[in-house]
């Protein structure tokens, strides 16, 4: 009869696990192999350490000891189930083993306090991440789970009622104190019998369901880990416009289009909200979650509908809310890309749809033609430096130590062109050799990539290296992280390798070594980061330095990788925000720790808080670290370029 | 001349009265017929033998005197601003929308020129007017006409232009500059980047391939000033410009400056008008 | 439906217009290229009726090497096929790119029944060159056209006027101007710019005939020799603007 069941339920479970490995094998390729070391530590980090889990203590530790306990008592299944067969029996060596025993009383102990919290937290709590989870889903889940781990215990403790225990009973606490329910008469003989076979036929009940439920995860969430990007958080997989037609990949039209990764991110999803807790569109009412969008894709994988993904699983919204910030990415415990996703469903709507928010095609057209995303003449591109006597790096010139990218925004918009004329003023003071490439430079291609134009980013990314391995460029400054992001990240996948700085971090190692001596302000000074520096490229520090170099630090909530976007990445610098304002509920966030001066990194964050502040008719000064550093510096040392202060 | 009655013919006759004493102005009227039209006018050459045929550097002006130039294979000069007779003629001729400017010969005879709007200030002129009225042109017929629906200023004819550049942001922005216009009484205008943001319908277009305005005052808000849009506003005896970016170069064009933002700027200004108006 | 469409390369200009030394040409070292604005709604329109209707578009330039790129953006948003009249990088006058283009066109296996024109190009606008061809050909032609319709043969055509629009009808095979608002050009597609790349140019390269309408040299417009007279910064300005306009009467 356990055969029977056995069967039945791996016959269920093996069906449905071949139709996902099916979808997996058919999904579209992505390289994901190498970087051993890395995907071993992330199993043991994310996946076994639960970290990204913990770092929301209550829910992590309830879903840890679940887990853990899920991994101490998996040896009890099959010790179970040779006590369905002869009673007498047990595992060889581990099931004669004290100090197992004592783990298994401990960890169902956990287990059913950590669905205890769960419970608590789903039903009593109720936060806004489960909002369009599959409740009932979770609930059934929990009462198995629940159901196993009760089972298990009554069944030891008719075990130890009956004398029938291998285990020494002082290792078994718990069992033994539930033991004194149970005599030792022919009802306690039918009820052993009882436990263990709802014991057993439960986990075989849970393990037929599973495959069909979002607890996928406890099988897929360690694979998809382990096939997480290993590199830099910003870096977007490039698409090959070289191969045969019928082989181009456009990003991600139907479901067939979606790639290994992504089929398997979209199994991965557990429901779990996080990444809609941290999505500022969907914090800020627009259309766009994260978690539904997951869903959506995974609903219609599953499905294995060919119908258009963008508006049949997806809201054709959804796709343009998205600022491309990776807190989603950040914080989920499964390791899925939603980014990604999200740019692949670009991708296709912009390349082969042409259908896109019609305020962006101004931006695509310009950077096409006018090599800026602001339609401005290349020419007028160094007018920023014109009194600076910063080094123009013509063709044929020799190459300086640094190349000086100063980004279109830097160039051409008028608030942020102070960072430039700030940071040329420090480099030079601080006699570092530096060039820019004045109307030589063009837009990296960062818009055009993020808001799904890959075509158009590919082409500028060569032109691009093709200039600057022309000029034997080796190290780049680069005062914008979205230009940051594509140089140090993205052009090494077309031929552009170089050791890529961000202003920040150079001035603040000029300050250390003292070739920079600024004077202390004493200001109020809370630092913005900036989602591509901080949460994609892991540059937390050097704005900080500067920050505090110059005044007194006061941290906001959402700080360091867990900041939160100005409301400007992902080609929204050109786009119209439909719903409440990002720009707004980070500004308020930054008066709220009674700072006077917001400090930023980047040229689109000043242009973004900078206007929230005004909206929002508060009194704080938006301004990039250079100029904050600039401010502080003698005039007398900046009166001197080229002599280093001694 | 196709039309002798409106600002931009009263200039090209000023122009023509400068470089002949004997000028003679022609008025042709019917309906559209531009082929019928230059055939009307060389008759007019065979007879009088003129030393140029001059035309106001409307679409229409310049459409009647391509059908003459073409029908003569006679060179024509579009939209110029000085001629000089002889053999060959010279002319300073417009390009890009009057941001450049072109010295030219022209060989052939007669001179065969249109006038660009406003290059000279108009002259009042007592002379002898010839109509012509030809018959249709055969191979292009009017169907009908279909009458604007808007009841609003019309922007070609407005007083007053307010325009939004890229700077307004987005299409609701708008209305700031919409209030401004209502309460002057004009027309609102804007650049390409809004047309194709698809924030205003091309009619509102101020610029080389949009409508070409001459109102008394144009207010240019968030316009960085692009040559394709400063074509469309030359005509404009006076320019307000509102931008953020000291060094914007619309100021080069400006008559006043107001530095700062439009959506701060603008309603300040409309209260102001409130102001001023209810006191 | 055999459908031409021509378009001239012309540069981004931006903000300050620059001219090479020899006051000949704009100094285009670091501008892109386009094609004027009416001729980009020309070819869209092209692609509408064919479209619609069937048959085949054709994009025709004259210009420099460099002017395939147009071509290319042409065919992109779906122009079938491409003729390039290769020509030196001295612009032509008016006389002898009509000429040029005419006699590509007879030396077309097809003749066309709607040659689309821009109302005039971007830069140089002489306002000439398609009533030249069509008078050379012999077509009808309508100008500045903002609505176009193709029904029995016939074109119907919308041209803006003072109060509203006239509508005209002309029979096919005709020459037809437009204007930009005609269409919102289609941005084109990624497949559509593969597409392009292996699409036909027909390239020739035609005689000169000698300029008749001969440039000599350009020059920047003296300036306004007005000086801007800043009313102030931010909000704060409003009252002098209502100065300046009480000043003309508006208020």
């Amino acid at each position: 009869m356990l055969g029977a069941a056995v069967l039945v339920s791996g016959g269920l479970f093996a069906h449905r696990v071949r139709a996902l490995v099916s979808l997996l094998s058919d999904a579209q390729p992505v390289s994901r192999s190498g970087h051993v070391q890395r995907r071993v530590r992330n199993e043991a980090t994310v996946v076994l350490g639960q970290s990204k889990l913990l770092s929301r203590l209550g829910p992590g530790l309830a879903h840890a000891f679940i887990f853990w306990g899920f991994l101490v008592l998996l040896p009890t299944i099959v010790i179970a189930m040779i006590g369905v067969v002869d009673r007498t029996a047990t595992l060889p060596w581990l099931g004669h083993q004290g100090w197992y025993a004592l783990l298994v009383d401990i960890f169902a102990v956990l287990v059913l306090a950590g669905i205890l919290a769960a419970l608590w937290i789903r039903k009593i709590q109720r936060p806004r991440r489960f909002e369009g989870s599959h409740l009932g889903e979770a609930d059934l889940i929990l009462a198995l789970i629940a159901t196993i781990a009760t089972t298990l215990l009554l069944w030891h403790a008719t075990r130890i009622a009956l004398g029938l225990n291998e285990w020494p009973r002082a290792w078994s606490p718990v069992s033994y104190a539930l033991s004194h329910l149970f005599g030792t008469d022919h009802v306690t003989r039918v009820l052993e019998r009882v436990f263990v076979w709802a014991h057993v036929l439960t986990i075989l009940a849970f393990l037929a369901y599973l495959p069909r439920s979002k607890h996928l995860h406890i099988f897929i969430a360690a694979v998809n880990v382990w096939f997480g990007r290993t590199g830099p958080g910003g870096r977007l997989e490039p698409l090959d416009f070289e191969a045969d037609d019928a082989d181009i990949r456009f990003g991600s039209g139907n479901a067939a289009d979606l790639t290994f990764k992504e089929v398997l991110d979209t199994f991965s999803c557990t429901e779990c909200g996080r990444c809609q807790d941290a999505c500022p569109a969907f914090g800020t009412g627009k259309v766009l979650s994260p978690k539904l969008l997951i869903m959506g894709l995974r609903d219609q994988v599953l499905a294995q509908e060919e119908s258009a993904l963008v508006p049949d699983a997806v809201p054709d919204q959804s796709v343009w809310d998205c600022v491309t910030c990776g807190a989603c990415v950040e914080v989920c415990p499964v390791s899925i890309e939603h980014v990604d996703q999200i740019v692949d469903l670009r991708r296709h709507l912009v390349m082969v749809e042409s259908s896109f928010p019609a305020e962006a095609e101004p931006m695509l057209r310009d950077i096409e033609r006018a090599s800026n995303p602001w339609g401005r003449a290349q020419s007028e591109r160094a007018e920023w430096a014109a009194d600076l006597g910063v080094r123009l790096l013509e063709p044929g010139d020799p190459a300086p130590e640094y190349l000086y990218w100063v980004g279109c925004a830097s160039s051409f918009d008028e608030r942020a062109r102070r960072t430039a004329q700030s940071t040329a003023t420090l480099l030079k003071s601080a006699g570092i050799d530096f060039a820019i490439l004045g109307p030589r430079e063009a837009c990296t291609g960062d818009p055009a990539r993020r808001i799904g134009n890959e075509y158009l980013f590919q082409a500028f990314a060569e032109q691009n290296v093709a200039v600057m391995n022309e000029a034997e460029v080796t190290k780049i400054i680069a005062s914008c992280p979205h230009c940051f992001n594509t140089l140090a990240n993205e052009y090494p996948d077309f031929g552009g390798r170089y050791e890529v700085i961000h202003h920040s971090e150079l001035l603040a190692q000029l300050v250390r070594d003292g070739r920079l001596a600024p004077t202390q302000g004493g200001h109020a000074i809370t630092y913005h980061d900036s989602c591509y520096l901080a949460r994609h490229n892991d540059v937390l520090e050097g704005p900080r330095e500067l920050v505090a170099a110059v005044g007194r630090p006061v941290e906001m909530a959402r700080a360091r990788k867990n900041t939160f976007c100005c409301g400007a990445g992902g080609a929204h610098m050109w786009m119209e925000e439909r719903g409440g304002s990002i720009n707004l509920e980070r500004v308020h966030e930054a008066a709220d720790t009674g700072a006077d001066t917001l400090a930023v990194a980047c040229p689109f964050c000043t242009v973004m808080l900078d206007d929230g502040v005004q909206s929002a008719g508060e009194k704080m000064r938006v301004v990039d670290v250079a100029t904050l550093l600039a401010e502080r510096i003698d005039d007398d040392a900046v009166a001197r370029p080229g002599e280093r202060p001694t | 001349m196709p039309s002798a009655d409106d600002e931009i013919s009263r200039q090209a006759l000023t122009l023509a009265s400068r470089l002949d004493d004997t000028v003679s102005p022609i008025l042709i009227s019917g309906v559209y017929a531009p082929g019928a039209f230059a055939r009307s006018l060389r008759e007019v050459i065979d007879q009088r033998a003129p030393s140029a045929v001059l035309a106001p550097g409307t679409d229409r002006g310049n459409e009647v005197l391509a059908h003459l130039a073409a029908m003569l294979d006679t060179p024509m000069a579009a939209n110029c601003v000085s001629i000089t007779l002889g053999d060959p003629a010279t002319v300073t001729r417009i390009r890009w929308g009057g941001s450049l400017l072109e010295d030219a010969r022209l060989h052939g005879s007669p001179l065969l020129a249109t006038v660009a709007p406003h290059a000279v200030t108009a002259e009042p002129a007592e002379l002898e007017l010839t109509q012509l009225a030809p018959s249709e042109d055969g191979a292009v017929t009017v169907a009908e006409h279909i009458p604007t629906s808007s009841s609003g200023v019309s922007l070609a004819d407005a007083d007053v232009v307010v325009s939004g550049g890229r700077g307004v942001g987005s299409a609701e922005g708008f209305a700031v500059i919409e209030e401004l216009a209502a309460l002057l009484g004009g027309a609102v205008g804007c650049s390409r980047a809004v047309t194709s943001a698809g924030w205003r319908p091309h009619t509102d277009q101020v610029g080389q391939t949009g409508t070409k305005i001459s109102p008394e005052i144009y207010i240019a808000c968030g316009i960085s000033g692009a040559t394709q849009h400063l074509a469309g506003c030359k005509g404009a005896k006076k320019l307000l410009a509102i931008n953020p970016d000291a060094e914007a170069s619309i100021y080069a064009s400006a008559d006043y400056a107001v530095i700062g933002d439009l959506h701060e700027v603008v309603p300040a200004i409309s209260a102001e008008i409130r102001k001023a108006r209810g006191a | 439906m055999n459908i031409l469409v021509c378009c001239k390369r012309v540069p981004l200009t931006g903000g300050k217009i620059v001219l090479t030394e020899d006051a000949r040409a704009i100094s285009t070292r670091h501008l892109g290229f386009t094609v004027s604005p009416h001729e980009e709604c020309g070819a869209e329109e092209a692609v509408r009726l064919v479209e619609q209707l069937g048959g085949s578009s054709t994009v025709l330039t004259l210009g420099p090497p460099e002017a395939e790129e147009q071509l290319r953006d042409m065919m992109a948003i779906g122009v079938d096929r491409a003729v390039h009249l290769v020509t030196g990088a001295e612009e032509w006058d008016p006389q002898a790119t009509a000429a040029a283009i005419v006699d590509a066109i007879a030396a077309e296996p097809e003749p066309y029944d709607l040659l689309l024109f821009g109302n005039e190009s971007a830069d140089a606008g002489n306002y000439q060159v398609p009533l030249r061809v069509a008078y050379a050909l012999g077509l009808p032609c309508v100008t500045g056209v903002k609505g176009l319709a193709v029904h029995d043969g016939h074109v119907r055509c919308e041209q803006e006027v003072q109060d509203g629009r006239d509508v005209y009808e002309v029979a096919m095979p005709a020459v037809v101007t437009v204007k930009e608002g005609l269409n919102l050009p289609r941005y084109p597609s990624v497949p559509g710019r593969l597409r392009a790349k292996r699409k036909p140019v027909d390239t020739s390269t035609p005689v000169r005939q000698e300029s008749r309408l001969e440039m000599v040299r350009l020059h920047l417009p003296p300036g306004s020799g007005k000086q801007v007279e800043v009313l102030g910064r931010g909000p704060d300005a409003a009252p002098a603007v209502v100065g300046v306009l009480r000043e003309l009467g508006l208020v």
